[in-house]
């Protein structure tokens, strides 16, 4: 089964919404159709399903052009985005599937029951056959809306964001239903706006702005953040996992505003770094491994001096540091364990106390992350007596300011 | 309720109304009995036959156009309150039977004649503008087109009785909706007309669920929604322009008799539209007993409808969900 949209346009009022779009779709296909509202998704659904005819192009099914509503109806299931409640039964909308198979009186059959039940199971709602509609909650309705169109037995669906209104464990119980049903031999085209959760599930993408196919092919080919500043306009920051991923929005570089640098290492400086960027400083961190859980979040944050994974601090780095310090206007030392190979960080230390722009958190008893032996510890001591000293995260940010005046 | 407990119940309650309907009146079921037992005189024949029949007819005929139609338009405009007039039949009706006094057109027909084919056209006109309107939403267009022309029509109704005060009693008296005496004629034009109209709504109503969804998912499982709408409205008008004619304008039933059958059958329309039209066709006779005996003259049909409709409506409004 191959369903074919070759060169078509749809034209809507004097407004071009479709601009010669062609893609294909096989069975065990999961398409997901990302853009921004009014990029022309839900008119490439409706004009594949026929609701819409196109001012040139074509869509075929097998080779062949989808003959009425009923046989489209037959072949392809749409799901529209909207549902306005009503008071059927589950049973009775999930019935409406079968619409295209009766005739006459359109009286539907046991068989059409069989198979309306059957769609019910499908979407894990066949004990809720009896129940109003309008009583279910967003997902089970949602749920409902599938059964229907699985009931329809299409070939290819065609899903107007099913995951629309959804909370979390919802989206992902839908987008799960739909794979299944793919799995079994269907294809799905599916809008949808949330890309973290198409990537999740589509097993390819179809990236679509103003009417024109974007970018196309797989998730972890096409999600990136140049297509997504391309296609959506935004500013985010991409990452993977797996073949998910994770888009957050990519925080805006303050320019001109003061300068602040953590001396942090293994996850003690993730909290301060994020609290002093929120407030608008410009920070950096140092020294710190590559692949240290600080150096994830300071690289995205700001700038980093850095070591080689697991090797202790070399002169170069620690000469690197003390730059950086000089350049800052105040230094933040986390609380963080010390060992021989990251000692040069409190000498670090020492010295931004000693230019009179140092806070220390001194949250753990130094005793507890001392590994280093009397040296640091005596050092430490120095360096409390000449830097500004708060007990919790909370406090740094307060510290620094008053120390910036 | 079950479907087919349902269905017993309500036929029961047609024969119940049925009798009554025949039975009550002067002379009371004395007249009735003789015509069943075959030994009738020409009194009793001529009051239960020509009298008391024609009127029971006209009465379901009535009671089934408007409450299928009110089903329907429920239906299509996804609206509880939706009825059988919101196409604007019953004032276009009322303008053309005030025409056909204000002309001088004294017979009985030109009345019947001018209001079933300004009731038509009203309708046509109403779905015309409403269906070329700019509104994203056709139907709710009609909707409001209808709306629009019923307070223009029923404002130039007022104007028309208020020139011609002496004879517009008549019109009054029609406009308040009544069976009172309609020639044999008159059932016998209504019924073919309401014959033909119930059964394509019967044989359409799996499309009225569809419908319930909005029009993007009827058309989705392979129904052609434009031509439904328009074959629906067009049956609707027809049934709704032929009542009003003859039996004026009588409201809420539309509204009343769906409503109670939703609550009782639930909102499937192959249950819900065959019960609805059950249910009325024993209610509108009884209403009508009712309006014959309850003065030493006759109550209109459509106060007394009006009057129960007003508290089933505030009955509607504090269930939880309509």
């Amino acid at each position: 089964m191959r369903l074919v949209v070759k060169g078509i346009t749809v034209t809507l009022g004097s407004r071009d919404v479709l601009k010669d779009v062609t893609f294909e779709v096989e069975e065990g296909e999961l398409l997901a159709l990302l853009g921004p509202n009014g990029s022309g998704k839900t008119t490439m659904l409706r004009t594949i399903f026929g609701m819409l005819k196109p001012l040139r192009g074509v869509v075929l099914l097998d080779g062949k052009e989808i003959g009425n509503a009923e046989e489209a109806a037959r072949k392809l299931g749409f799901l529209p985005q909207d549902t306005p409640l009503t008071n059927l039964r589950v049973i009775d909308i999930v019935m409406l599937g079968r619409t295209p198979y009766l005739s006459g009186l359109k009286r539907p059959g046991d068989e059409d029951y069989r198979a309306a039940m059957e769609a019910l199971r499908e979407v894990g709602m066949e004990d809720m056959a009896d129940r109003i509609f309008s009583e279910l909650s967003g997902g089970e309705r949602q749920k409902v809306m599938l059964a229907r169109v699985f009931a329809q037995q299409p070939e290819v669906m065609l899903l107007d964001e099913p995951t629309a209104h959804l909370d979390i464990a919802a989206q992902i119980e839908i987008m799960e239903i739909i794979q299944n049903k793919v799995e079994e031999g269907r294809a799905a085209l599916v809008a949808i706006h949330d890309i973290n959760l198409a990537s999740s599930f589509a097993t390819r993408i179809l990236m679509v702005k103003d009417g024109k196919v974007a970018y196309a092919g797989r998730p972890e080919d096409v999600i990136n953040e140049e297509s997504i500043r391309n296609v959506f306009g935004a500013d985010v920051v991409v990452r993977r996992y797996g073949r998910g991923v994770y888009i957050a929005p990519k925080p805006k570089v303050p320019n001109g505003l003061k300068r602040v640098h953590v001396i942090c290492g293994g996850g003690s400086g993730r909290e301060i770094l994020h609290m002093l960027r929120d407030a608008g400083y410009k920070v950096s961190a140092g020294v710190v491994n590559v692949l240290d859980s600080d150096w994830e979040v300071a690289a995205e944050l700001g700038e980093v001096v850095d070591e080689a994974p697991f090797s202790p601090i070399s002169d170069s780095s620690h000469r690197k540091n003390i730059e950086t310090i000089e350049n800052s206007d105040a230094v933040v030392l986390a609380n963080l364990s010390f060992g021989r190979g990251n000692f040069k960080n409190l000498q670090a230390a020492m010295y931004a106390a000693n230019l009179n722009k140092l806070v220390v958190m001194d949250k753990t008893p130094f005793k507890e992350r001392n590994f280093v032996g009397k040296e640091a510890e005596e050092l430490y001591r120095e360096i409390l007596e000449r830097a500004v000293v708060v007990k919790r995260e909370e406090e740094v940010l307060d510290a620094v300011r008053k120390l910036l005046g | 309720m079950r479907f087919g407990t349902a269905v017993t119940a309500l036929l029961a309650l047609n024969i119940l109304a049925l009798m009554l309907s025949l039975g009550v009146g002067s002379g009371g079921y004395g007249y009735l009995f003789q015509v069943i037992s075959g030994n009738a005189d020409d009194t009793a024949m001529k009051i239960v036959l020509d009298y008391r029949l024609p009127r029971y007819l006209m009465a379901i005929i009535a009671g089934a156009s408007l409450s299928a139609s009110g089903c329907a338009m429920q239906a299509l405009f996804r609206n509880p309150l939706a009825e059988p007039y919101v196409l604007g039949v019953a004032s276009g009706a009322s303008v053309g039977a005030a025409l056909s006094v204000a002309l001088s057109m004294e017979t009985i027909y030109s009345r019947i004649g001018l209001a079933f084919f300004s009731a038509l056209l009203t309708a046509y006109v109403v779905y015309l503008i409403g269906s070329s309107s700019k509104f994203r939403d056709q139907t709710y267009a009609i909707l409001l087109a209808g709306v629009a022309i019923a307070s223009f029509f029923s404002g130039l109704t007022s104007v028309l009785i208020y020139f011609s005060a002496q004879s517009m009693h008549k019109v009054v008296f029609w406009l308040m909706g009544s069976f009172s005496n309609p020639f044999i004629e008159e059932v016998l034009f209504a019924l073919p007309i309401t014959i033909a109209g119930l059964a394509y709504l019967l044989f359409t109503s799996w499309n009225l669920n569809a419908l319930l969804l909005g029009d993007e998912h009827a058309a989705a499982v392979g129904i052609n929604v434009e031509r439904f709408r328009k074959s629906l409205i067009a049956v609707v008008a027809l049934l709704t322009s032929t009542t009003v004619a003859i039996s004026g304008v009588i409201g809420f039933v539309g509204i009343i008799v769906p409503h109670t059958m939703r609550i009782l059958v639930g909102e499937e329309h192959q249950k819900l539209l065959p019960s609805t039209i059950l249910l009325s066709t024993a209610f509108m006779p009884v209403i009508d007993v009712v309006a014959r005996i309850s003065t030493s003259g006759e109550l209109p049909v459509g106060a007394i409808t009006a009057m129960l409709g007003g508290p089933f409506f505030l009955y509607l409004l504090m269930r939880r969900s309509v």
